[in-house]
């Protein structure tokens, strides 16, 4: 611990000195009554010093929690020499809110007195944290010392965004050759009934359509759809984010990356992750629990880095991207170089979504005639970019404070369906 | 101050004026939280009593013993409105302070008080002039050497 001084040492000297001299200059012994207690208050006090010794260990309720969960931070203070006033800061990132418990705050500790503070932290945004820096300043009975330590007991937290609610994900337009979940186009081993066609030996009998089979006079086999994987890959745009407070479109889309990524984890799905912005991050697909905190911990490094590098498809490494996956991608449509990325992967030929997410919650009220004319060219280009998406055959669902990000995917399949029926 | 100004006999305009400068120094250092600006302040105030007491005729004051343990805790209480920290303490670090704080006032009084008999009872002299500057001497010194000392 650091050990200095306080101004009370100094003045407290002084007004001693003062005094003695001042009764002995004017013969008054009153005025050594008044620099007495000065005098034997500093004398006392710096006899009686001594270097208190006080640890701190601390332990957090969980390593990993939710965004908008509360965990709780335990700090024990143990002192081999303790001291009469005790202050205990914890330092807690701004975007921890306390919940319960006093910080900082002041407490007496006794020699060889075990202590625990308890405080209840809630996590309001999601990002990694350490917590646990714990700052310890503590004052001798006379206030003449203060002695200051900092106990660099920083452990790993990490607050994952929160889940969206969604029931139905967007069914891929091609799937793998991995079982799965998904209904393919092929036929192969499945439930899902395909066709008809005639016995052949090697058949098995218990694909027989005993019905169709006596109907014609002959055996005739049912076939069924296989059902396989698919290989998902969800791309984040980093390019720019709008942002009013603490709130920005960045976390919706990293609620709804981590969402849609677990989602379609469980159907056995293989799941990359690309940040795709002035800092270029990807995770090869796989399946697997294991891939979901892989995505996870890689989001909770996700930020807007500002860049005015061209950057296209052709930096994403080709492995991140395979042929024939589903590519969903979450922007809130603010840079056109994410456009130009988009449009090229379409005509690369991936099954690409964009869902867009709203920034328009989050913009100031125009002000004035060229500020209202300007907030209209703008979204303006945006509906443009928007009708060149379509154009390019690619379904934009917005999803913003007004629509869930449910009723968003929704209105993506419901593109697809009304496509597929033009088409056919 | 107050108490400087009612009981003194002779100028105390100049009393009053001098302990006004004290106490609004010391109000302006607790306001300002400027450090410096309180002691002098207090020194001002405890200067009006010195003054007080040269102005005097007659015998020793016996209200010294409460005027000192006043300017004592005053200062106690100046010093923890300066050093106030954002931290909330628990209640029993504030009741132990504040029965710290009176135990050392009623100390005061209470040395002061004999201090002040010993002071009435004792005859004047060269020797004993000479013994008490020794002390005064020793004290400061000693204390200069403690905190030297101390705050390495």
């Amino acid at each position: 611990m650091t050990r200095s001084a306080t101004p009370k040492l100094a003045v407290y000297a002084g007004l001693a000195a003062l005094g003695l001299l001042a009764a002995l200059a004017t013969r008054r012994p009153e005025l050594v009554l008044i620099a007495a207690p000065f005098a034997l208050f500093a004398a006392v006090g710096l006899v009686l010093a001594r270097q208190p010794q006080i640890d701190a260990a601390v332990e957090l309720g969980a390593e990993r929690t939710l965004e908008g969960d509360e965990i709780e931070v335990k700090v024990t203070l143990v002192a081999a020499v303790g001291a009469e006033r005790v202050e205990v800061l914890m330092q807690l990132s701004r975007r921890l809110a306390l919940v319960e418990g006093v910080n900082p705050v002041q407490l007496r500790l006794a020699d060889g007195e075990r202590r625990e503070l308890t405080y209840r932290v809630r996590c309001t945004r999601w990002g990694a944290f350490r917590v646990g820096q714990v700052y310890i300043r503590a004052h001798d009975s006379f206030g003449l010392f203060r002695n200051e330590a900092v106990l660099d007991r920083r452990l790993p937290l990490k607050v994952y965004p929160s889940e969206e609610n969604v029931r139905n994900l967007l069914r891929p337009l091609e799937t793998q050759v991995f079982s799965g979940n998904h209904v393919a186009r092929q036929k192969g081993e499945g439930i899902e009934f395909a066709d008809l066609r005639p016995f052949v030996p090697g058949d098995r009998i218990r694909h027989v359509n005993w019905r169709a089979s006596a109907r014609r006079g002959e055996l005739w086999i049912n076939e069924q759809h296989a059902e396989r994987n698919a290989d998902v890959v969800i791309l984040l745009d980093s390019f720019a984010e709008a942002r009013r407070g603490d709130r920005s479109t960045l976390d919706p889309a990293l609620r709804a990356a981590g969402t849609l990524a677990a989602r379609y984890l469980q159907q056995k799905d293989r799941v990359g992750f690309v940040t795709f912005g002035g800092t270029l991050n990807w995770l090869l697909p796989t399946t697997g629990a294991v891939q979901l905190y892989r995505i996870v911990d890689a989001m909770l490094d996700t930020q807007i880095v500002l860049s005015y590098a061209w950057r296209d498809v052709t930096t994403v490494p080709r492995r991140t991207l395979p042929p024939q996956a589903l590519v969903l991608a979450l922007t809130p449509l603010l840079d056109n170089r994410s456009e130009a990325a988009m449009l090229d992967l379409r005509g690369r030929g991936f099954d690409l979504v964009v869902i867009e997410i709203s920034p328009l919650e989050l913009l100031p009220q125009p002000q004035g005639e060229a500020g209202v004319l300007a907030d209209r060219l703008w979204r303006l280009r945006r509906e443009a970019m928007r009708g060149r998406f379509e154009r390019a055959g690619i379904p934009v669902a917005v999803w913003g404070d007004e629509v869930s990000l449910a009723a968003a995917l929704e209105e993506v399949s419901a593109y697809r369906r009304r496509a597929r029926a033009a088409s056919a | 101050m107050v108490y400087a100004v009612l009981a003194g006999d002779r100028l105390p305009e100049i009393v009053a004026v001098v302990g006004a400068t004290g106490v609004a120094l010391m109000a302006f250092g607790l306001v300002s939280r400027w450090t410096s600006a309180f002691p002098a302040g207090l020194a001002g105030v405890a200067a009006a009593y010195g003054l007080y007491l040269a102005l005097r005729n007659g015998a020793v004051d016996a209200r010294a013993p409460a005027v000192a343990a006043a300017v004592f805790a005053a200062a106690e209480l100046g010093f923890w409105s300066l050093q106030r920290t954002p931290s909330r303490s628990e209640r029993a670090v504030l009741l132990r302070r504040i029965a710290a704080l009176a135990a050392g006032a009623a100390a005061t009084a209470l040395v002061g008080s004999v201090l002040l008999v010993l002071a009435t009872g004792a005859s004047g002299g060269v020797g004993l002039e000479a013994a008490g500057v020794a002390a005064a001497v020793l004290a400061v010194a000693s204390i200069a050497r403690l905190s030297s000392r101390a705050s390495v």
